[in-house]
């Protein structure tokens, strides 16, 4: 059974980093405003969204700014779902190994499997999802 | 349009040492990264056998691009026969290490600058004293 995720927020910027700076700043705001992420987990989920769409940037859209990355930030109940698209042909997260340690790169998706509840790249949609178990304030 | 770079890092040289401080967070933000290890590339390039310990006390992020600039100022540091230590190192930081398995590539301290100077000396010492057992004089 699949309950109903709610949007809470979504943004497409160009593949640059400059751009992709703002909007992780303004989605790690509305993840807190809503109540997805506890204060300890603050950078741990700012940390997994910046590897995502950095991802996206770099490695979905060749960094070619004339194409687009767009986030969208959803909850239902104790979760939350973030979803991060690109034009890119699409991977397997669920293939790509840990890295050796002299390995210069391949650490994004490491750092997300390790902090995030569920990675699955949705092939019909072209996104990364993850999502996060929420801790409501006060609890 | 002229682009000047501005330091990311202040070195300072006390004895045999350098600290190479970092002077925000958000030097080392996806947008600035690439300075970061250029800039660090660039003093490492010009400072054979250098004993250098880059100083994390401003810092409370990083991302993966971090990592991979560090692995590659780590790589020239090894070529030019030189040392790294990371300190200041906070517990959310070196657990990014850890994730990733670099805490074993890295020498990585809690304490700060003078703390990591002491030990970087100590480190100098015990590898001269080393050497020269490794290579006793013939006559």
């Amino acid at each position: 059974m699949y309950g109903v995720y709610e949007s809470f927020f979504e943004e497409e910027f160009s593949s640059t980093f400059d751009a992709m700076a703002d909007v992780l700043d303004r989605a790690v705001k509305a993840l807190i405003q809503h109540d997805c992420v506890p204060a300890d987990r603050e950078s741990c989920a700012r940390l997994c969204m910046e590897e995502a769409l950095a991802n996206a940037v770099e490695h979905g859209n060749r960094a070619d700014p004339a194409r687009k990355v767009r986030v969208q930030l959803a909850a239902e109940g104790e979760t939350c779902r973030i979803r991060v698209y690109d034009e890119g042909n699409g991977f397997r997260p669920e293939k790509v190994k840990d890295p050796e340690p002299e390995q210069l790169g391949g650490r994004g998706i490491c750092l997300i499997r390790h902090y995030m509840e569920d990675v699955e790249y949705l092939a019909d949609e072209h996104c990364l999802q993850m999502t996060l178990p929420c801790t409501p304030v006060g609890s | 349009m002229s682009e000047t770079k501005e330091p990311l890092l202040d070195f300072e040289t006390t004895g045999r040492v350098t600290v190479a401080t970092i002077r925000t967070s958000s030097v080392l933000s996806a947008s600035n990264v690439a300075d970061f290890g250029a800039q660090v590339l660039d003093y490492v390039g010009r400072h054979a056998g250098l004993a250098l310990i880059i100083n994390f006390e401003h810092v409370d992020y990083l991302s993966s691009a971090v990592l991979t600039e560090l692995l590659r100022i780590n790589k020239k540091i090894n070529e030019v026969k030189g040392r790294l230590h990371l300190c200041a190192v906070s517990k959310t930081i070196r657990e990014i290490f850890t994730i990733t398995n670099l805490d074993r590539v890295f020498v990585l301290h809690e304490d700060g600058k003078d703390a990591g100077v002491r030990r970087m000396e100590r480190s100098l010492d015990v590898a001269a004293s080393e050497a020269a057992w490794v290579e006793p004089k013939s006559t």
